[in-house]
């Protein structure tokens, strides 16, 4: 008998019964399945929280991205930063010679004071009273000596001579920077020792000691001090009309260059 | 053959169930997933925390640096002002040419320059030689040396500054150019005033090697 002979064989009554009982077990089943509490808390509550624990593990994901990304973009920041303090500590060593250049910063070392005093002597018949006092043009020519003899830096009265400063006659005061200054005058210089020797073995300052100090009386004396302070200049340094011009160089270096041999 | 189907329908819902499921945490029982989702939110605020405090580092940082940058443009420009005005760059603008023909002396040509100074001028050099401290022209008339080095005749100085200031100084009746007249005759001035003019950065190092900046 084969397998189809068997089926033809189970009366239909047995068929009916076997699909309706196939349809009660599924009921049953689906019944079971949708009732009672503990199944539909385990049914019901499993789902929603496996989404929201996914939904969590991807902002975990996100988060440590970020994370990532913004300790990249600090560390970046960081190198810049150690470069640009760099650069500021290079700059401000520049500064701080261009201000010495610039006679911004007071100085101490070796040098003279020289002391430059009106005439006590009477004023000759015919003579011009002026020519007793100390005037402008002394101060200067005792400066420029200065600068020949080897001076790298010359104060009058406090007043620093830089760049910019002219001496004139105002009266019978003596304008200098912006400063009215009077008699005795101190010329206060730096340079290196033999500063005095240098200065009064110059012709220029041997015609000045005798067209002024032996024939008017205008009295020329001298110190040198252990060390000598030269202030610092006080006025602007902002130029109204000068502007940087390009530089064959390309701006502003470390270093000048080199440096010119001494004059005297 | 009853009991099989029984059993066969059963199946079919029950795996029509479990599969609704899906997902990573399937394996998981509810207990689990509940202890799960408590420490992803914990985690999750920790890692919240850590961005914001590297936002704010990197903001921290973002302004120092844009304050350094800042810095750094102030730090150039006053390095620039303060070298201009040293005579160590060279600088350009308005100001007098002035042409000096004949035997003048050194005091002449100091008088010429402190009058310069006296009117305002900025930057001054005499053929090419920037006028600095130190710089100096000596000499009796017709041998002058200025640094050390003799002056041409004739020789050019040029002084930035304004040129109708510059010019009524030294023009002016009793003036320089009038000074000179009477001392030194046979010295011809010639003053231009100019718009453009170009004066050169020293090349003498200016730091003195005998002193030192007093604190």
């Amino acid at each position: 008998m084969t397998a189809i002979e068997r089926i033809r064989a189970i009366p239909s009554w047995q068929v009916t019964l076997g699909v309706a009982l196939l349809g009660l077990g599924f009921l049953v089943a689906a019944q079971l399945a949708s009732e009672g509490p503990r199944v539909r808390y385990t049914t019901q509550e499993r789902s929603p929280l496996v989404e929201t624990a996914t939904q969590l593990q991807a902002q975990q994901e996100e988060l440590k991205r970020q994370i990532l990304d913004l300790r990249t973009r600090i560390g970046s920041v960081e190198q810049g930063e150690a470069g640009s303090a760099a650069v500021v500590r290079d700059l401000n060593s520049q500064l701080q010679d261009a201000r010495i250049a610039a006679g911004l910063i007071p100085l101490t070392g070796t040098g003279i004071v020289l002391q430059l005093e009106d005439s006590m002597e009477p004023v000759k018949q015919g003579a011009n009273a002026a020519d007793y006092l100390v005037g402008a043009r002394d101060l200067r020519t005792v400066i420029e000596e200065l600068w020949s003899a080897g001076a790298e830096a010359i104060a009058v009265n406090g007043e620093r001579i830089t760049p910019s400063s002219a001496v004139i006659d105002i009266g019978p005061s003596i304008l200098l920077n912006s400063a009215y200054l009077s008699a005795p005058y101190q010329i206060t210089a730096l340079g290196p020792k033999d500063l005095y020797q240098r200065l009064s073995a110059s012709p220029g300052f041997v015609d000045l000691i005798r067209a002024r100090a032996q024939s008017f009386g205008i009295r020329v004396s001298f110190a040198e001090p252990a060390s000598v302070d030269v202030p610092a200049f006080a006025g602007t340094v902002t130029l109204r009309y000068a502007r940087p011009a390009p530089s064959p160089s390309g701006g502003p270096s470390p270093s000048n260059g080199p440096s010119a041999s001494p004059a005297g | 053959m009853t009991a099989v189907a029984f059993a066969l329908g059963v199946l079919v819902v029950v795996q029509l169930r479990t599969q609704a499921g899906g997902a990573a945490f399937a394996g998981l029982s509810s207990q689990d997933l509940t202890v799960l989702v408590a420490n992803l939110n914990a985690r999750n605020d920790q890692l919240r925390a850590e961005v914001a405090t590297l936002d704010s580092e990197l903001a921290t940082l973002g302004s120092n640096q844009q304050r350094g940058d800042a810095s750094i443009d102030e730090l150039r420009a006053d390095l620039r002002r303060v070298r201009l005005y040293a005579g160590m760059d060279p600088a350009t603008g308005p100001g007098l040419s002035i042409v000096v023909r004949g035997p003048i002396d050194g005091p002449g040509v100091e008088d010429l320059v402190n009058e310069l100074r006296n009117a305002g001028a900025e930057a001054i050099a005499i053929d090419g030689v920037r006028l600095v401290p130190g710089v100096v022209a000596i000499g009796g008339r017709g041998a002058v040396t200025l640094a050390n080095e003799a002056l041409d005749d004739p020789f050019e100085v040029v002084a930035i500054g304004a040129p109708d200031k510059l010019t009524g100084s030294l023009t002016r009746s009793g003036g320089l150019i009038a000074q000179l007249a009477a001392t030194q005759p046979e010295v011809v001035v010639e003053v231009t005033p100019t718009d453009d003019l170009l004066v050169p950065g020293t090349n003498r190092d200016l730091i003195p090697t005998d002193g030192r900046p007093r604190l």
